[in-house]
């Protein structure tokens, strides 16, 4: 909704802007309207120069006004008369005075002219040597105030009042606007929201009401497609988790049964060598089917969000140190000893995570050792955390630092000195997705669920998986998780 | 590795599948439980309990005419015993609601044969440890009942000397003996003795270790009955009798 405002503050801005420039366009037309319309002089300085022009004639008692001047006077259709200083009377006076003028003048006369008009002719007068000279306008000239007078207050104030007319105008421009626009801006405002909530996969209602109704349907409209297709997608993703589940459900009881009456069989002493070691054969095999189906479900289900995670803060050393104690308790022949590598100084690493999952992630990659090494291998597991002081960071390379992202990590690393991957291998394992999650050929993609669990679940905790080479030649996979401290 | 009076023991197995009953009925026998009955209802269940009164129920959950969970309770208003589910639903919910109903154990379908027979001994150990308090180590005996470690005097004139257990040994050594054989590890001992936020006892731990060496080695700094696994945890060296 920050939008809204901006909108309301740039207009008002444009409409302040174009007021003022408004303003001063008219004021600039004004004064251009005016030189056109009086071309000469203005009747005050034509009078004061008729004044100053007018002579006395040679000897004589009369009166001449030279050429220029009287030329000026003709082109205005003006009159002109000169009042004596001592008789007041009119001792000169052009032709065209009207007969009406009177040849004799009061004091008051003489103040009433000066201020307005002499028998309706717009009058102007002006100083001579000897008189008052007096040009008289058609009447239809000019128009004159005949009280021009301001309280000196107001005129010294002049430039507060006119900021303060400009901010009360400025301010009543800003109330008109509102109140001719409040109702589009409230009918637009629940309109902007909506459109707001709809990325966020919201049900979005907005009330079909008032100017935009139409706008208002189109968005809740758009709202309950899109709702109707997450809705789709999520009961589709649900029924495939849920078929995964149902399958490895139906696969478990037969299954029991196979690996039941197999796993007695091995133990019958009866039975030869080479028959035993079919049993065996079989009893692998089907405990590997029942590792499978239970990856694939919990693959399923973490990758379609329907896994209940329950996190809380545990220690990710207790946790890593119980897989490993779980497969030391369980290895029967001894062919994969794992070697317990951390600190024993370091005795806690909090994170926040689901102590079953994230043992689980551990199991898988202590498993995947072992499967992918028949023959036998040692495994080393080890919980670090990076960015302690006195640990150095566990990094073999610049890009690993990289992908260890914060510093502070708890690192819990699985690796072993079995057969391990070709850079090839490694570099197609961390770039090609998993077939579960690929929707292209599913050929090239084998490579098994485990992996991708242990993916997963770091992925749901915050953190990441890394792959590499170990130092002991076979493949070493680091969980990373962030440290949480409560 | 199971002591005879567990073998003993009144098994009740209740599973709709007749071919999966024979298999852990077979199962249990080959390894010396004598005392099976099985059942393929939750009819036939409850009317085996009233007559068999079972000391250990295997249940699945679903049945052809109710569930597991529904006939746990009905079985537990007869007598109380423990119980533990045999099943193909692996969900966590089902767990947590199996549990939450107050099963002992919960084990999801396909198990491996060996699986089963430690459960159902670990389930029996603890519940039925009063009748057997004593367990055998290669030097000593400890008395779980008594809080006693008892020696056989040095000079062998058949004494037993008397060493009481402390609270947290006795917690430590009871975790140690409920998975004898295997590794408990650091965590899981402190959280025996500690409770839930083990956090910084490692070294409490293994002063605690040493005294309950001292009482039940014959030669503390050779331990041969509760072995050290570096970095990891103990191991106790249970004597089959």
């Amino acid at each position: 909704m920050k939008s809204i405002p901006k909108l309301i503050r740039r207009f008002l801005a444009i409409l302040m802007l174009s007021i003022i420039l408004l303003f001063f366009l008219n004021i600039a037309v004004l004064i251009a309207l005016n030189l056109q319309r009086t071309p000469g002089a203005s009747p005050w300085t034509t009078a004061a120069e008729t004044g100053a022009a007018l002579q006395k004639e040679d000897g004589g008692s009369g009166y001449f006004l030279p050429e220029d001047a009287a030329l000026s006077l003709a082109r205005e259709n003006a009159w002109g008369i000169l009042i004596d200083n001592h008789t007041r009377q009119v001792v000169w006076h052009t032709d065209n005075m009207p007969d009406e003028i009177p040849l004799e003048y009061s004091l008051a006369d003489i103040a009433s002219l000066t201020r307005g008009y002499l028998m309706d002719y717009p009058a102007f007068p002006g100083e001579s040597e000897d008189g008052l000279v007096v040009l008289g306008y058609p009447k239809d000239r000019y128009w004159k105030h005949l009280y021009p007078c301001w309280d000196y207050d107001f005129i010294a104030n002049l430039p507060k009042y006119a900021l303060n007319v400009l901010l009360v105008n400025g301010g009543l421009i800003f109330l008109i606007y509102f109140a001719a626009n409040f109702k589009l801006l409230r009918s637009v405002k629940p309109i902007a929201e909506g459109i707001q909530k709809l990325p966020t996969k919201e049900p979005v209602f907005v009330k079909e009401k008032g100017l935009l109704s139409e706008l208002a349907a189109n968005i809740n409209q758009t709202s309950r497609i899109l709702e109707s297709q997450n809705y789709q997608l999520r009961k589709k993703d649900g029924a495939r988790a849920n078929w995964i589940a149902g399958v490895s459900h139906d696969i478990r009881t037969p299954l029991s049964m196979v690996m039941g009456y197999a796993g007695q069989l091995e133990d019958n002493p009866r039975l030869t060598e080479d028959e035993r070691r079919k049993v065996t054969v079989i009893l692998r095999q089907s405990t590997r089917m029942r590792n499978l189906i239970n990856d694939l479900n919990l693959a399923s289900k973490l990758e379609y969000e329907m896994q209940p995670i329950h996190k809380a803060q545990e220690n990710a050393v207790a946790i890593a140190r119980q897989a490993a104690v779980d497969f030391i308790n369980m290895d029967v022949d001894g062919k994969h000893p794992i070697e317990w590598n951390t600190e024993p100084e370091f005795a806690v690493c909090p994170v926040c995570a689901d102590k079953d999952l994230l043992k689980r992630a551990v199991s898988n990659l202590i498993q995947n050792s072992i499967s992918h090494n028949a023959g036998g291998c040692s495994i080393y597991v080890s919980v670090t955390e990076t960015g302690r002081e006195d640990t150095p960071p566990p990094t073999d390379s610049p890009a690993d630092t990289e992908r260890m992202g914060s510093p502070h990590n708890c690192v819990i690393r699985v690796e072993d000195d079995g057969s391990g991957m070709s850079p090839e291998e490694l570099q197609r394992l961390n770039d090609t997705p998993h077939y579960m999650m690929c929707d292209g050929s599913t050929k090239e993609q084998r490579h098994g669920l485990g992996l991708l669990i242990v993916r997963q679940v770091a992925a749901s905790h915050g953190g990441s998986m890394a792959i590499r080479q170990s130092i002991y030649g076979g493949l070493c996979v680091d969980i990373l998780l962030p440290v949480y401290y409560g | 590795m199971i002591p005879n009076y567990l073998k003993n023991k009144r098994i009740l197995l209740v599973d709709d599948e007749p071919e999966l009953r024979d298999m852990v009925t077979s199962i249990l026998s080959e390894e010396g439980f004598l005392n099976l009955r099985a059942a393929g209802s939750v009819r036939d269940a409850v009317c085996a309990a009233r007559e068999f009164h079972p000391e250990l129920a295997v249940l699945d959950v679903m049945l052809p005419d109710g569930d597991g969970f529904s006939l746990m309770e009905q079985l537990k208003n007869i007598s109380d015993y423990p119980i533990l589910f045999l099943t193909a639903r692996g969900e966590d919910e089902d767990k947590f609601m199996g549990f939450g109903l107050g099963a002992d154990d919960y084990l999801v379908k396909p198990f491996l044969p060996k699986e089963l027979v430690f459960r159902i001994a670990a389930i029996l150990r603890r519940t039925y440890k009063d009748e057997n308090p004593l367990v055998q180590l290669k030097h000593c005996e400890i008395d779980f009942e008594r809080a006693e470690v008892l020696r056989r005097n040095q000079s062998g004139a058949g004494q037993c000397e008397r060493f009481p257990l402390t609270a947290k040994e006795y917690a430590i050594l009871l975790a140690l003996c409920r998975n004898a054989g295997r590794i408990v590890t650091i965590d899981a001992l402190c959280e025996a003795a500690w409770g839930d936020n083990p956090y910084g006892y490692e070294n409490s731990l293994m002063a605690h270790i040493r005294r309950i060496r001292e009482k039940i080695e014959a030669y503390p700094s050779k331990p041969e009955s509760l072995i050290t696994v570096k970095g990891l945890g103990y191991k106790l060296i249970v004597q089959t009798i």
